[in-house]
């Protein structure tokens, strides 16, 4: 009560002060002209801003100060047992009280709370997570990370973080669940996907594909990628699918989800991790994209590429019906596929894709195409060679040069070496 | 009716300062806004790295950096650059046909050899020679491009994009130091975005008195003579306040030529940079938005808060003159060849707001501040100032000034976005600084802008002096 009074006297006082001086201040001004009088308000407020920043500046030097203090006295506690905890001779399995030896903790004090606050926690959390997010994290052994984290209470404070704090806090534990690969509760990742913040609602679903054995992305709208998509997205999925991958979980069906989305940067993100997780299986799936959407030039570019990479032979038709009507990035795009599949239907509509055109790139392409489509292709780039005009022969010179280019390409220490013999620069 | 004439210039010069003030907080707080946003998406560095290092999707980048005559450099130039920790990029020196020793030093030191290279002139360049890369693995990130003499930097970028075989490339100087993590934190917000991003602009401060050591800045401190102090306070301002403010609305009026990164196919379908431009960063920017627009094209511009690059500046008063100078005739040529996109809302918010600005408050302020000094020399000499609202009205300005340094220093604090060797003594210079600047720094300025479009309207053909460079301390061993 006392405290409280005191405050509440010293408040006033500055406020009687403050008032009497603006008062006198206001009179002192008041037969000047508006702009001197604004001229004044604006020289006050800059003064009373650069205070508080003043303030603030001495505030977060201080605070600063401490958090530097905290983080070399845990360093200095813990440093060499969080190193130990990474390296290979921690390989084997350890129990509680082993780990709790190595970090100096006595048998009494497992179970209680050894780091004294939040701050600390946020500290030892920050000087681990450095450590393992290098390499030498491959080395250690789960099973001892997690009792680790376990011991110095640290999954229940990542929760608490994840659902009580600012957003910034949201991503931060998030991503630090993620890295440790610790299990999140549902009802976490609940609260995490009801969240208004996209990026949150992404983490969580990112975690879960990562983290939970379900083996479908069903717990998510089907528009939530057409919201926002980036290439972050792209590798953020590709991260925690080939985590479930590597951990023998099945993959989500990809090519239902680019049919879902409406949006072509999605749809084509979707088309890319079929291809770059291997996924035939359902390459039929994007047949009926592929007709509909046949507007979206780049999606189509991607569809006609994965099923090129992923030898889907079933599609070629379709391919070289397309080719022609499509324009030149996609075409080469097809022409590509047409050549992977390399089943001997498709010279045809390379002959053509390289006529029909007056684009250089296109022709190139064609050209290439041609020449790697196995003999009888390279059979019919000799011909056209031979037929070419005069002003075309340069453009065959500049291929085959590329061609060289190419073959040092795939042979690194051919492309190093300096017998290459050099044929055309620029 | 002389009196009518006075009051209205004196009103229209106290409406102008008040919006030039206003236009400034709003530029604060934007920035300080855009901080905050990218606060939530930026993690620290080590995170950044972790999550792009092991993914065969992070994009790959070429670094563009055009050379001419700098054999007293360039091996610690390239040495520096090869120090960038990203896993996938190329850097491609150009040589511009140097009449010393450059080439022959580059091809001695990094054992390179011709090989055929695969070219398509997409920008207009001079003729390249030969293309050169490296017989050892550890330099196969290196490609050297000998070209003609195209007597600027924007014809050596040109070729340096000819060459370039990545979706993105950055374009710097060979003299810069650029932060190990520069493209992590550039490519970080390519990332995030889900508009396409066609291009990203770097923090870049003075490398003067800073300390080097194999190529990087260990000790970065504030100048210790005056010319590049007020420098580092102005670049500090620019970066941190202005371009960081715009970028949140999308309106980043400049990416600069020292170091900033582009989207390769944007920019070559923009025609790539335009050698006889005075002010080729600015020009290459403004078309590559101009053909986003007409395309119908969304894009995001962005900004990195945190210091990527450090450059050697101006170390005297001539020299800062020179380049003042430059800049002027540079930002008189583009208000001249881009003024369809003033005040046009079909491009933008650069188009409507970004642009407005530079005109009426970059443009015209050095014509309307040497008007308004000359005036007061007159009322002054005729008797006719009324000292007291005069008084007040110049410590409005003058506190607002200081206000706006103290701001930046404040936000550089808050958001570490320079780790300073010694926070203390570099924040007190820098304060010193700030108190000197509107009465040292600003009228030479201001001078120097008003010669710089005197000598544009005049037609006086520009001469492009390099700097005298000093090169920066290093660190014994």
């Amino acid at each position: 009560m006392r405290t409280v009074s005191i405050v509440k006297y010293y408040f006033n006082l500055v406020l009687a002060y403050s008032t009497y001086y603006l008062q006198y201040a206001i009179g002192m001004f008041a037969d000047y002209p508006p702009e001197v009088k604004v001229a004044v308000s604006v020289t006050v407020m800059c003064l009373v801003l650069m205070a508080v920043m003043g303030f603030a500046l001495l505030y977060l030097s201080r605070h600063r100060k401490k958090l530097r203090k905290i983080r070399l006295r845990l360093e200095d506690r813990f440093g060499k047992a969080m190193d130990y905890m990474l390296s290979t001779e921690a390989q084997k399995l350890m129990s509680t009280q082993e780990i709790a030896s190595v970090f100096g903790i006595p048998k009494e004090g497992i179970g209680k709370e050894i780091l004294k606050n939040r701050r600390e926690k946020e500290i030892f959390v920050q000087l681990f997570y450095q450590r393992f997010i290098t390499e030498r994290s491959d080395l250690a052994n789960r099973n001892n990370i997690t009792s680790l984290l376990y011991l110095f209470g640290i999954p229940e404070f990542l929760e608490k973080e994840v659902s009580l704090r600012s957003m910034k806090h949201k991503v931060d534990a998030m991503g630090k669940i993620r890295t440790f690969k610790l299990p999140v509760s549902p009802w976490v990742i609940n609260k995490l996907l009801s969240s208004k913040h996209l990026t949150v609602q992404r983490l969580a679903m990112y975690s879960n594909i990562m983290l939970s054995s379900d083996s479908d992305l069903d717990y998510f709208e089907t528009d939530f990628f057409d919201k926002h998509c980036c290439i972050k997205d792209e590798i953020e999925l590709a991260y925690s699918l080939q985590r479930r991958r590597r951990a023998g979980l099945k993959l989500p069906n990809l090519a239902r989800w680019a049919n879902l989305q409406k949006n072509e940067r999605s749809q084509c993100m979707f088309v890319r991790l079929m291809r770059r997780f291997d996924e035939l299986e359902y390459c039929d799936q994007l047949t009926e994209l592929y007709k509909t959407q046949h507007r979206k030039k780049k999606l189509i570019e991607e569809i006609s590429r994965t099923w090129g990479y992923l030898h889907y032979t079933d599609s070629e038709d379709l391919l070289i019906d397309a080719l022609l009507a499509q324009p030149d990035d996609t075409k080469v795009a097809i022409m590509h596929a047409l050549t992977r599949f390399a089943t001997g239907r498709s010279l045809h509509a390379l002959l053509e894709g390289f006529k029909n055109t007056t684009n250089p790139h296109v022709r190139f392409e064609a050209l290439r195409c041609m020449y790697n489509y196995g003999d009888e292709g390279r059979a019919q780039f000799d011909e056209l060679e031979r037929n070419a005009e005069e002003g075309d022969k340069k453009f065959f010179d500049f291929f085959k040069n590329s061609i060289t280019l190419e073959k040092i390409g795939l042979d690194k220490e051919q492309a190093y070496h300096p017998s290459v013999e050099t044929v055309y620069n620029g | 009716m002389w009196i009518a004439i006075y009051y209205l210039f004196c009103y229209l010069v106290f409406g102008y300062t008040m919006l030039l003030m206003a236009s400034y907080l709003y530029l604060v707080i934007m920035s300080r806004k855009a901080q905050k946003n990218q606060g939530i998406n930026i993690p620290d560095d080590e995170t950044i790295k972790y999550f792009m290092q092991g993914s065969p999707l992070t994009p790959a980048v070429s670094i563009i950096a055009p050379a001419f005559n700098e054999e007293v450099t360039i091996l610690d130039n390239v040495n520096s650059l090869m120090q960038i920790d990203y896993p996938n990029f190329e850097i491609i020196i150009v040589n511009d046909a140097s009449t010393d020793r450059t080439m022959e030093l580059l091809i001695n030191e990094y054992k390179l050899v011709e090989v055929p290279y695969d070219i398509a002139m997409k920008v207009q360049s001079k003729p390249i020679k030969r293309v050169l890369k490296s017989t050892e693995e550890k330099y196969s990130k290196l490609v050297v491009v000998d070209k003609e003499h195209g007597g600027k930097k924007a014809d050596g970028s040109n070729a340096g994009i000819n060459v370039c075989s990545n979706k993105y490339f950055v374009c710097t100087d060979v003299d810069c130091i650029i932060e190990p993590m520069a493209l992590y934190r550039m490519m970080w917000i390519v990332l995030n975005s889900h508009r396409p991003v066609i291009g990203v602009s770097a923090t870049m401060l003075m490398s003067n008195g800073c300390i080097v050591e194999d190529g990087r800045v260990v000790e970065a401190a504030v100048p210790s003579t005056l010319v590049p102090m007020f420098q580092q306070l102005e670049y500090l301002r620019s970066f941190l306040i202005s371009k960081l403010g715009w970028s949140s609305i999308n309106a980043l009026p400049n990416i600069s030529g020292g170091f900033g990164l582009f989207d390769t196919d944007v920019a070559v379908k923009s025609g790539g940079y335009d050698p006889t431009s005075m002010a080729e960063d600015v020009d290459m920017l403004l078309r590559m938005v101009t053909y986003m627009k007409n395309t119908g094209q969304d894009f995001r511009l962005g900004q990195v808060p945190k210091v990527c690059c450090w450059t050697e500046g101006p170390g005297t008063v001539k020299t800062l003159c020179r380049q003042r100078m430059r800049w002027a005739r540079g930002l008189f040529e583009i208000i001249s060849n881009h003024r369809k996109l003033f005040f046009n809302p079909h491009y933008g918010p650069i188009g409507a707001f970004t642009l407005p600005y530079i005109f009426i408050f970059e443009f015209i302020a050095p014509v309307l501040e040497m008007t308004g000094f000359l005036f007061m020399v007159w009322l002054v000499l005729a008797g006719g100032v009324n000292w007291d609202s005069a008084i007040i009205l110049f410590g409005m300005i003058y506190i607002f000034s200081i206000f706006m340094s103290f701001f930046v220093l404040y936000f550089d604090y808050s958001t570490k976005a320079v780790e300073w060797k010694n926070t203390r003594i570099s924040y007190l210079k820098l304060l010193m600084v700030t108190l000197l600047e509107p009465f040292i720094y600003h009228p030479i300025i201001t001078y120097c802008s008003n010669v710089g479009y005197w000598r544009f309207i005049s037609n006086q053909t520009a001469v492009w002096k390099p700097i005298q460079r000093k090169g920066v301390k290093k660190k014994k061993s």
